[in-house]
């Protein structure tokens, strides 16, 4: 009562209210775009002033390298070193922090996992994630979760239901009645590798599987779209219809997640390096990695690395510029992905339910937002930082690769802003900086074929005593498959190691 | 020349009709009974018209000049209309005389305006003509201004400056009347400088109409208001009636001076009085001071930690001379501690433990608030509880958010607490419930402080006897990544008010 009675006299007394919009800030982040095409274009680098022996090297400081290293540390061995060629390790799981809040670059959640994830379960349990069966309540992902901005209004949830249509009720319910069929199957787990098999499904897209199964509602189209863009960086077009399915099948129905913290996942990140970082070597560019005998030497800056065995835990596409000999792993795909972060001074008006941790917009070609002081335990918040998603998904990755470095950082924030804008009209008076980190290769992409596809099978054999161990050996980029790689190709060295 | 004549007949038309529309409107809206309110309000603009009419009559020499000055009367009285109505109502006891006042003075007004412009013009026209023309050019100007007020004028600039627009539109027509009329006016140079001085005076109306709304804001409450400030965190507003002081804090009554003694007295002494020995005593919300005002009365009771997270409304309850007479300046006791803070990471920072907490918060009528009715919260609390001492949760009505109540009692249970439920009636707030946590069964004290005007140590036991109508129902405890308690809360209230 006293509600509206205050909204009227608000609408009515106040009108239009002073429109000024706050001189925006930020740039570009150091994304690595520099060294990463040295490389490719196999440019001349110092030669190695001393070398250092040492029986392992992990190439690669994100999930994939630091859990080889959390592994490999947990086991009591600690002959080895990781190598990463930016300033700061958590590649995928990076994050940052201003004067409001840590905030993450990529990856901001791990759903809640289920048994048989039993390597995350682990590693929750030692950071005191998961307690005597018990998820701590400060890392699960305060209520509300998630929003949809739909004709104007934000509703709860992201399946849209504002004006669904009982043809679209319909749709989703034997959508989901369909997914609880797959996942009796027992072939769609986390990690991957323990379930998959050979699929008629690997052989079309999702959103051809969508057609054969004459599911017709816009909306569900609409959800699947989005969350192949929001986990694979790919269209519902371009993504295996397997891993389509494996998206929604792989997770426990009555999940009460997902966890995540203020700077997403680089938590994890920042808890792995409090245990392993006297291993770490940062801002340390591996660029050669060449054979001796039954030695590996690896180049990195002026040191050079003489190891028994090398963990490549870095995107697999990376390792032909560094080495001879090494597989082709030309099939594979990656999506190009940019990321934001928005520094509010103040908190946007918006119409509909209250802003949620994860805000998405219908029908935008971006992903929305994740709010960084969700999981804070202040009830005043005043200020914020948003994280802003964008996989460039329509096209083909390499012209968006390319789009990705062509346009400057006044595009793009213009772009992030009038996409914001749809739903926030005064967000140019909110923000006071943008800080926009531009990824060429954020993840692998998962198109139709992947599941059997050679360049996956020769990535998982390795070579000689070199191994992959990045996330894109699953054909996708989640923390749980990265996470797994690192682990057991940190198990494989240390069973070769004891030989 | 004829044509543009008429386009000022139009404009003041609108004018004119705006005017009424806003009185109509204003007085529906803070009055009520719009029908009546209408009606008595068209009436008596007409009639005031018509005796303008009349008496433009008496109107004999100088018929620019007085036209002109009408114009600028209508545009500075019909222009602050809006603006005086609302803080009329905001701040006098007179709202509909002065309603009424201003109605007739701008109809009187209007009213001259019609009756003087045909006499400047008869000589340039046809008398047939010229009535054909102004009246049409009236009922045009009408017809626009009654579909400009609801679909532009009221929802994009809002009541006080769609009347100020139009008073400046007003002495925008009088200004270029002296342009029009000007072989038949004389000492023009003044006249004109009178229309800048009002229209200035309208601009500067305009610039301020946001502070001139803040001011009308308090016309919310029903009583007089006494103070008001709009801090970083939230509204603070007392009002006055009789000897009932009322505070609200963003709209939401925290207490009224005739009954905020039962309320107090049952938030602290059923769990203090019964901790023999409490030492260390922690309030959390409470910036009012009257809670600490009751722990006072327990000489044991060395030192007192307040947390309130604004500043403002420590201060105020520090210093307002009605207020510290009303808290007795307990906020300004040696014993108590004031902390400016954010609850939940006040409570994480500390190392301390206390033998008695009051969690005092306002109600969970958003997320923000649910945060600090979950189990996460209530699990931080114990540990800062000392073995055998007591919290005691404001837990909403059991009675009209029954299963709000329950489940913060059921969130105190997942957190490990026995709990102790109780309720009282305060009538300003009707049926109200607290729950009382601790590690261990709870015996009722066997004495309360003396002085007390409602509760006795034989009452204290009663408290915790429910009516069948408010026993316990099913409820999920509230956690923060559920938040189902700002979910029950507003169903409960939404049964209620609906």
């Amino acid at each position: 009562m006293n509600g509206s009675r205050r909204q009227f006299l608000s609408a009515a007394l106040v009108g239009l209210s002073r429109k000024t919009d706050r001189p925006i800030a930020g740039g570009f982040m150091n994304d690595g775009h520099n060294s990463g095409h040295q490389l490719r274009d196999r440019r001349s680098f110092s030669a190695a002033k001393h070398a250092v022996k040492i029986p392992v090297v992990i190439v690669g400081g994100g999930i994939a390298g630091l859990s080889a290293a959390w592994r490999l540390n947990k086991r009591g061995f600690r002959d080895f070193t990781l190598l990463e060629m930016a300033e700061h390790a958590g590649g995928n799981a990076r994050w940052g922090e201003n004067e409001i809040s840590t905030y993450p670059w990529a990856a901001h959640y791990v759903p809640v996992p289920g048994k048989k994830a039993a390597l995350v379960r682990e590693l929750f349990e030692e950071l005191g994630v998961l307690c005597n069966g018990v998820w701590e309540e400060r890392y699960l992902c305060f209520s509300p979760q998630e929003r949809l901005y739909l004709h104007g209004r934000w509703q709860e949830g992201i399946e849209p239901v504002t004006a669904a249509t009982a043809r679209d009720c319909e749709d989703f319910t034997r959508f989901a009645a369909r997914i609880n069929e797959f996942r009796a199957t027992g072939q769609f787990t986390i990690p991957m590798e323990l379930g998959a098999k050979a699929s008629q499904l690997d052989r079309i897209s999702i959103a051809e599987w969508l057609k054969q199964e004459r599911f017709t509602s816009p909306y569900l189209h609409w959800y699947v779209n989005y969350a192949c863009r929001d986990d694979y960086g790919a269209l519902s077009a371009d993504t295996s219809a397997w891993a389509g399915v494996h998206y929604f099948a792989s997770r426990e129905p009555d999940e009460k997640g997902p966890l995540t913290w203020p700077e997403g996942n680089g938590w994890i990140t920042r808890r792995l390096l409090e245990r392993l970082s006297p291993h770490v070597r940062t801002g340390a560019m591996v660029h050669r990695i060449a054979r001796q005998g039954r030695k590996l030497r690896v180049f990195a800056g002026e040191t050079e690395y003489i190891a028994d065995f090398v963990i490549f835990a870095a995107p697999s596409f990376l390792a032909p510029h560094l080495s001879e000999g090494l597989p082709s792993v030309g099939g594979l795909s990656y999506s190009p992905w940019l990321t934001a972060n928005l520094t509010l001074e103040r908190l946007p008006g918006d119409a509909g339910v209250e802003p949620a941790w994860d805000n998405v917009i219908f029908d935008s070609p971006a992903l929305g937002y994740v709010v960084a002081t969700h999981q804070s335990l202040r009830t005043h918040i005043e200020r914020s930082v948003w994280t802003f998603y964008w996989a460039l998904a329509r096209g083909s990755p390499a012209a968006n690769r390319g789009m990705l470095l062509d346009k400057d950082w006044h595009y793009w924030k213009d772009a992030i802003l009038a996409d914001l804008e749809r739903a926030h009209p005064d967000i140019r008076q909110c923000v006071s900086r943008i800080d926009i980190l531009r990824l060429g290769h954020a993840m692998a992409r998962p198109v139709p074929g992947f599941l059997e596809s050679d360049e996956r099978r020769r990535l998982i054999a390795g070579s000689g005593n070199l191994w992959f161990a990045n996330a894109d050996l699953s054909g996708f980029s989640i923390f749980e498959e990265a996470q797994y790689r690192g682990v057991q190709v940190a198990e494989r060295a240390l069973r070769a190691l004891s030989r | 020349m004829p044509v543009v004549l008429f386009i000022s007949v139009a404009l003041i038309a609108a004018c004119g009709l705006i005017y009424e529309l806003v009185a109509g409107t204003l007085a529906s809206y803070l009055l009520g009974d719009s029908v009546f309110q209408f009606s008595t309000v068209i009436g008596s603009y007409l009639f005031a018209m018509g005796v303008g009419s009349y008496l433009s009559r008496y109107v004999t020499r100088g018929l620019v000049a007085r036209f002109i000055s009408i114009e600028l009367l209508v545009g500075m009285v019909g222009g602050f209309s809006s603006a005086a109505l609302f803080l009329a109502f905001a701040y006098t006891q007179g709202f509909r005389l002065i309603l009424y006042v201003v109605v007739a003075v701008i109809g009187v007004l209007v009213g001259l305006e019609i009756p003087l412009l045909m006499r400047i013009l008869k000589s340039r026209l046809q008398f047939r003509e010229l009535v054909a023309h102004v009246l049409t050019f009236d009922y045009l100007g009408a017809l626009a201004a009654s579909l400009l007020f609801p679909i532009l004028l009221v929802p994009k600039l809002g009541m006080v400056r769609s009347a100020l627009l139009f008073g400046i539109v007003n002495a925008g027509v009088a200004l270029w009347s002296t342009f029009l009329f000007r072989d038949q006016l004389g000492g023009r140079s003044l006249l004109r400088a009178a229309c800048v001085a009002v229209l200035a005076l309208l601009s500067t109306g305009m610039a301020a109409s946001e502070k001139i709304t803040q001011a009308a804001d308090n016309s919310l409450y029903a009583d007089e208001v006494i103070f008001s400030r709009n801090t970083r965190y939230q509204r603070i507003v007392l009002t006055k009636w009789k000897d009932d002081v009322r505070l609200f804090l963003s709209s939401h009554l925290q207490f009224s001076s005739r009954d905020e003694y039962r309320y107090h007295e049952a938030l602290v002494h059923p769990g203090l009085a019964a901790i023999p020995g409490a030492r260390r005593v922690l309030v959390l919300g409470g910036g009012d001071g009257l809670a600490v005002r009751e722990i006072l009365k327990y000489p044991d009771v060395q030192s007192i930690t307040l947390v309130d997270l604004d500043p403002e409304m420590t201060r105020l309850f520090s210093t307002h001379p009605y207020l510290v007479t009303l808290n007795q300046r307990s906020l300004t006791n040696a014993r108590v501690h004031i902390m400016n803070s954010d609850a939940f990471p006040w409570l994480q920072q500390t190392e301390d433990v206390y033998d008695f907490v009051v969690v005092d918060f306002p109600d969970p009528t958003n997320y923000s608030l649910g945060k600090l009715y979950t189990t996460a919260f209530y699990r931080l609390l114990a540990r800062h509880l000392s073995v055998q001492g007591l919290a005691v949760v404001q837990s909403t009505s059991p009675l009209f958010a029954r299963q709000s109540y329950w489940c913060i009692v059921e969130t105190l249970k997942h957190a490990g607490f026995k709990t102790h439920p109780y309720h009282l009636y305060v009538p300003s707030f009707g049926e109200w419930g607290f729950v009382l946590a601790g590690l261990y069964p709870y015996d009722p004290p066997v004495s309360v402080p003396g002085g007390l005007r409602y509760l006795s140590a034989a009452l204290v036991p009663q408290l915790f006897q429910f009516p069948v109508d408010m026993l316990p129902v099913d409820a999920e405890p509230n956690r923060l990544n559920n938040q189902v308690l700002v979910r029950y809360y507003e169903h409960d209230w939404r049964e209620i008010t609906h």
